[in-house]
């Protein structure tokens, strides 16, 4: 007896009990569009992280101050970035990054603000497309000039408009804003994002010149982060090397480790290497739910064979092996848990796009997952059909003819 | 053909022992009609299923077309009764989800037999019993003599050499019963060895000699006086 006659036989007697193979399937189905949206989405999240780490780019380099051991005279000022710049050659741009919690408001709309002070150089280093307008100017940044960059979906929020050159707005701290103009508008990282949760928990981003968020929000010159790009791949070392060197003779704290360099990628690997951990974990607890689907198919399985004892009974006595009741039940099994699988795979893949609009994740559904879905719902088909097809197997010709 | 020697059988259930068959010889040649009688619970059924492979002697010696089968494994006297027997029920134990065609088939699948020819012979077994029409619909929609004509065609489809008729008619009228009859004097008048239990002894004056059993006991064996043949 061939294959093909076992399927056929399989999917009759499957069809036959419409509704109880598609319950039975409902626990393979969970499980494996659990796992596959889980998966899917982990992966996409990757690939949108290294996305964004690729366009800051890997000639890009981090310097912290160590903030568990600081002191005040350990921060780096805004002279010391110019000094980095004009110092080190293989520095082609190099910005302070002062992140400020604020507000900004346009008329009676008030929205949280982030406000992120450097120079031109941070879009530059970010690689930022610029929809309307232009960045901020050297000059803007030296003489601190009220003037900000905002990105797009800040613009909708803010102006109701993307265009929003030329808009004033009032930046800083709740009781003290200042009004500031318009520059320029970018495209923003989280559009879509963005427009799934328009809401005011979300704060808008702002960007201004270094000098005017101390100015606006009465702070010293100094920053704790600097973003210095080396002009290619070879110098991003010796780049980071020289400028933790010359802000150490600046300050006189050498051998206090007060600078930390840190390559972007570097970060990048390890974000991935979280994301990743995570996701592994979360795909193991909703494969477990797989192996509850898996004793559910065992469950309806055993019901299956002690309800056909008889038809059993009439199949051994006009000449079916053990082998042919074993593979006839076997193949039930690993159908319905096949079945289950590739429903699973589609509902999965329905939920990682639904669940990643929400999130602002593009999932990632690469071929290798969805070969092991399917392949481990037939496992689970054959690891949970076994039992059942063996009782099968086994039963007494005699016997299962007698039985009503 | 058909030689058992000695042959018991004995269920243990619990601290119960029973004793079906109690030391049964009889030998059935090629071609022969045999009809079993006797009262419930002499081991009728118990002889027909040893005799068909679908039971095990608990001693004695069974010897079928010249070998000893009764030290065979299960797989082996699955295939014996594939195609060497053919069996029919009382109850005529058809497979309710499958069409008439599908049932006559079944055998030929655990033969081995490709589809078409499959197909092929199927419809041949269904004509011998007279049955052409209605072979697409399911056994639930057929009338009872009709299902058993079915049966027969099941049976005979891998060509076997023995029929085992347990009881053929006892869910029919007198009627169909004529019509199942008939349709077996015919099979045995082509070659084919036919053992029958019956109650009644209408029935069995289809065929050419009657085995009486009691107590698990053959207690006489002797030719139809006076043979209806149809
Ligand atoms: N599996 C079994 N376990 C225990 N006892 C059994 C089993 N099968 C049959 N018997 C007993 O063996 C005896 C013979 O049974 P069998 O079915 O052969 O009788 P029978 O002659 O066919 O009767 P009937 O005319 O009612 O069909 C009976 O007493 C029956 O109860
Ligand atoms: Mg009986």
């Amino acid at each position: 007896m061939n294959i093909l006659e076992n399927v056929k036989m399989a999917l009759s007697s499957i069809w036959a009990n419409k509704m109880r193979s598609f319950l039975t399937m409902l626990g393979i189905i969970i499980g494996i569009s659990s796992v596959i949206a889980v998966v899917s989405l982990g992966q996409g999240g990757q690939h949108t992280i290294t996305g964004e780490f690729e366009k800051i780019g890997t000639n890009t380099v981090a310097i912290n101050v160590n903030e568990n051991n600081a002191e005040q005279s350990d921060y780096i000022t805004f002279e010391d970035v110019r000094q980095l710049k004009e110092k080190i050659p293989y520095i082609r741009y190099a910005t302070q990054i002062v992140r400020v919690q604020g507000w900004a408001s346009y008329g009676t709309n008030t929205k949280m603000a982030i406000v992120v002070g450097g120079s031109g150089d941070m879009f530059r280093i970010e690689n930022n497309e610029i929809l309307y307008g232009r960045i901020f100017t050297d000059i803007e940044y030296e003489e601190g000039k009220a003037v900000a960059v905002i990105d797009s979906t800040t613009a909708k929020k803010l102006f109701r408009m993307e265009d929003a050159v030329g808009m004033t707005m009032d930046v800083g701290p709740k009781t003290a804003q200042k009004s500031v103009t318009i520059v320029g508008v970018i495209k923003s990282a989280y559009d879509m994002f963005a427009e799934m949760t328009d809401n005011d928990y979300i704060p808008v981003v702002v960007h201004m010149p270094a000098t005017t968020v101390s100015h606006v929000f009465s702070l010293d010159e100094t920053a704790s982060q600097v973003f210095i790009m080396a002009d290619n791949k070879e110098n991003v070392e010796s780049a980071g090397n020289l400028a933790v060197n010359l802000l150490e003779n600046r300050h006189g704290n050498r051998g206090r480790d007060a600078y930390k360099a840190e390559n972007l990628m570097k970060q990048l690997d390890q974000i991935n290497t979280v994301v990743g951990i995570f996701t592994t974990f979360v795909a193991v607890v909703a494969a477990i739910s797989l192996v509850v689907g898996g004793v559910g198919v065992m469950n309806i399985m055993l019901v299956s064979v002690t309800e056909r004892t008889r038809e059993i009974g009439i199949r051994k006595a006009i000449g079916a092996r053990t082998g042919h009741i074993l593979f006839q039940f076997l193949t039930e099994s690993v159908i319905i848990s096949c079945i289950g699988g590739i429903l699973g795979l589609i509902f999965g893949i329905f939920g990682a796009y639904g669940l990643g609009r929400l999130a602002g994740i593009t999932p990632h559904l690469s071929p290798g997952t969805v070969i092991l879905a399917i392949l481990f719902s037939s496992a689970v088909g054959i690891f949970f059909g076994i039992y059942p097809a063996r009782k099968a197997a086994m039963l007494d010709p005699i016997e299962a003819l007698r039985y009503e | 053909m058909i030689r058992i020697e000695n042959v018991t059988k004995v269920y243990k259930t619990g601290a119960i022992t029973l004793t079906a068959l109690n030391g049964i010889s009889l030998h059935i040649r090629p071609g022969e009609f045999v009809a079993v009688m006797g009262p419930s619970g002499c081991g009728k059924s118990t002889l027909l299923n040893i005799l068909g492979c679908l039971d095990r002697v608990t001693s004695g010696r069974y010897i079928l077309n010249s070998k000893d089968v009764s030290t065979l494994g299960g797989n082996e006297l699955a295939s014996i009764r594939n195609r060497e027997i053919g069996f029919i029920f009382q109850s005529f134990n058809l497979l309710p989800r499958m069409t008439v065609l599908e049932n006559v088939e079944l055998p030929m699948i655990y033969a081995g037999v490709p589809a078409r020819e499959r197909r092929e012979k199927a419809i041949e077994a269904l004509s011998r019993v007279d049955l052409a029409e209605r072979i697409r619909h399911r056994p639930t929609e057929i009338s009872g003599g009709q299902m058993q004509r079915v049966a027969i065609a099941r049976a005979i489809v891998n060509s076997p050499s023995i029929i085992l008729a347990d009881e053929p008619t006892g869910n029919l009228d007198s009627r169909v019963t004529e019509e199942i009859m008939k349709i077996i004097q015919k099979l045995n008048d082509e070659g084919t060895t036919i053992l029958m239990v019956t109650h009644e002894p209408d029935v069995a004056n289809y065929s050419e000699r009657i085995v009486r059993m009691r107590d698990g006991r053959i207690i006489d064996d002797s030719p139809v006086q006076n043979r209806i043949i149809l």
